[in-house]
């Protein structure tokens, strides 16, 4: 599991807080990793395991934030750390790995926790933000459980 | 007055909003360049113990934690007037040109190269990686993963053993090098120069042979005679660890040369009403607006410009690369922006052969890597500066008695290149958009080119998204009302 995120942009840093607290519940058998951006650096942590999953923030604008997601590949472009701007999107990434012969997880599946942006540095949660921790935390358990 | 607007990511934090306006003769009038600024930073740092700096600075920026880690460890030197060890500085600077090599790898190859490697009227799904793999060969796309994941290790092993650096110390480094580890890192700087060397050959059989590209290098669409900065060592050869800030004119002259410190002295900061950002010009000549020539204070800090202001290359094989360079162009400094990715390419080879020089230094592996500061403040302050990928690095922070910050200010890379970034997307306009003719994909790629040359650390919008260009243009008749729009 890698939370993704920006550790002093408040809300930004969400994919990180939960990252923290699925590595406090899990067992053995999960690796869990915190990255300060995506793309390739993302898509290269993600070599040799069976199946993944990636929580970013996002600003779709579109929903209230707190709301948690399990993202298609359609609402990539509302996460804010999965593409980064100096290589590649995380689809591009994983393509690029995958051609040059990388064993990649079969499934990689992206959760998507909504914020509000903001330009100020700050190392807190919003509240609303802070109150859907939990249910991402699940949310990433729910999803690797299901296997599908 | 109709408007063309190029709003390539409208969700992700630190995308850039171009707006290009054109006049009711169709002809390009305006261009605005507005970005998100890095707000509340001072306020964010002031209280906090000055030794976090190096770990809280890091994180401001995904991509490129090592070089604030950097400019944050110097400046605390300074504040804490205290010198390291000479194995430390070589330790801090062979760690700092790993990242140099992956960074400028990565660029070339992901993010520039497209723009040549896939070619610029290529779509937009192609100008990716994924078209430059395609392009070039599945083992050149191996190898450039390869080198990426040979300078991480050497990063994460000479940066504290962790994802993001954290070795960093006012006076040195937190722990030296011992035999196995520079023999690895013997290797992989072999390796890089070998690599460097590759791809300096593949940009002049895919790039300088092809007409098209050359053309596109040495024409006028990308041209700008601004100032040039760089850090530079005793002998003006360029350092992305250490040196003096050269600053020459549009014939080469020295205008400037003057150690971080005296930065406020040489720099001054113009607002504008449109932006938060301001824009850095040089305090001597002074501000005339978005403007080239030796009246305007305008300069640019790139790898370009840090060629232009070195006399020569401190390695072997870079100095033959460099003196190729400026012979194909007749001479430097030189001002045809797009020649900025093959200077990009040559600082790749001098970070490789000066890796591989340190880690043959006998001194490197010395257990002498730090100097333990007295504890004293420096009540002027403590400003470090390195050369970040993108351009001129300044960290500069002010402590009380107990080591608490009361004040900071950072000047990004990019920040330097704000104006020129501004002026470079407008020359390209106005070259390209006449008349009122219709944008077309390719035009407006190659107007994004003139900025994604700079690799600004805000936006570099297209290549990053699923396999669309998600570029969104809007032509406006005076009224502002919508005339035809592409893409999005």
């Amino acid at each position: 599991m890698v939370g993704i995120g920006n550790p002093v942009r408040g809300d930004d840093s969400v994919g990180l807080v939960v990252a923290r607290r699925v590595r406090e519940a899990a067992g053995d058998g999960l690796v869990v990793e915190e990255l300060w951006t995506g793309g390739l650096k993302l898509a290269e942590a993600l070599v040799g395991f069976e199946a993944a999953v990636v929580v970013d923030a996002t600003s779709t604008g579109g929903v209230a934030p707190g709301t948690v997601r399990l993202l298609e590949a359609g609402d990539y472009g509302s996460c804010l750390n999965l593409a980064c701007l100096h290589d590649a999107t995380l689809p591009d990434a994983l393509c690029a790995l995958k051609k040059l012969g990388a064993p990649l997880p079969s499934r990689v599946w992206v959760v998507g926790v909504e914020i509000e942006l903001t330009d100020h540095l700050s190392e807190e949660l919003t509240p609303a933000v802070s109150q859907a921790v939990c249910g991402a935390v699940e949310a990433v358990f729910s999803v690797l459980d299901r296997g599908e | 007055m109709a408007r063309i607007t190029i709003d390539p990511i409208t969700r992700l934090e630190g995308h850039g909003r171009i707006e290009i306006f054109l006049d009711d003769a169709g002809e390009v009038e305006n261009v605005f360049f507005q970005i998100p600024e890095l707000r509340g930073f001072e306020r964010f740092v002031v209280g906090r113990p000055a030794e976090d700096m190096p770990v809280i600075t890091n994180r401001i920026c995904g991509v490129c934690p090592e070089a604030h880690h950097m400019a944050a460890t110097k400046a605390l030197d300074d504040l804490f007037m205290v010198d390291p060890p000479a194995a430390a500085k070589k330790l801090r600077e062979l760690f700092y040109n790993a990242f140099f090599v992956t960074d400028h790898t990565t660029h070339f190859y992901a993010l520039g190269g497209p723009d040549f490697i896939v070619g610029p009227d290529a779509p937009p799904a192609k100008r990716n990686l994924i078209g430059v793999i395609e392009k070039v060969g599945l083992e050149v796309g191996g190898m450039v993963i390869a080198c990426r994941k040979r300078n991480h290790e050497i990063i994460k092993m000479l940066g504290g053993r962790s994802i993001h650096p954290a070795a960093g110390l006012p006076g040195g480094w937190s722990k030296p090098m011992s035999e196995a580890e520079r023999v690895e890192v013997e290797k992989a700087s072999r390796e890089n120069v070998e690599f460097a060397l590759f791809s300096l050959k593949a940009f002049d059989d895919i790039v300088l042979k092809n007409d098209g590209f050359r053309e596109l290098i040495l024409g006028d669409v990308f041209h700008h005679r601004t100032y040039s900065m760089g850090t530079v060592d005793a002998q003006n050869r360029v350092n992305f660890y250490d040196g003096q800030i050269r600053v020459v004119d549009q014939g080469g002259a020295e205008v400037l040369k003057y150690p971080c410190r005296d930065y406020a002295t040489h720099i001054a900061e113009r607002v504008e009403p449109w932006t938060y950002l301001k824009f850095p010009y040089l305090k001597k000549i002074g501000w005339k607006g978005f403007v080239d020539g030796p009246e305007s204070g305008v300069y640019a800090a790139t790898p370009l410009t840090r060629l232009n202001v070195s006399a020569s290359m401190a390695t072997p094989l870079a100095q033959e690369h460099f003196e190729r360079m400026y012979a194909i162009f007749g001479g430097g400094p030189v001002h045809h922006r797009l020649a900025t990715h093959w200077a990009r390419l040559i600082e790749l080879l001098y970070a490789a052969e000066r890796m591989l020089e340190l880690s043959l230094d006998p001194e490197i592996t010395s257990p002498e890597v730090r100097t333990i500061p007295s504890g004293e403040i420096n009540p002027k302050g403590g400003i470090g500066s390195v050369e970040a990928p993108r351009g001129t690095l300044t960290h500069h922070y002010e402590a009380n008695e107990r080591g608490l910050v009361t004040r900071a200010n950072l000047i990004v890379g990019t920040t330097n290149n704000y104006a020129p970034i501004t002026m470079s997307i407008k020359r390209a306009a106005e070259k390209l958009i006449k008349g009122g003719k219709v944008v077309e994909e390719g035009i407006l790629n190659r107007i994004e080119m003139a900025f994604r040359l700079y690799d600004p650390c805000f936006s570099c919008a297209t290549h990053a998204l699923d396999g669309r260009s998600g570029l969104k243009v809007v032509i406006r008749d005076a009224s502002g009302g919508v005339v035809e729009s592409f893409g999005g």
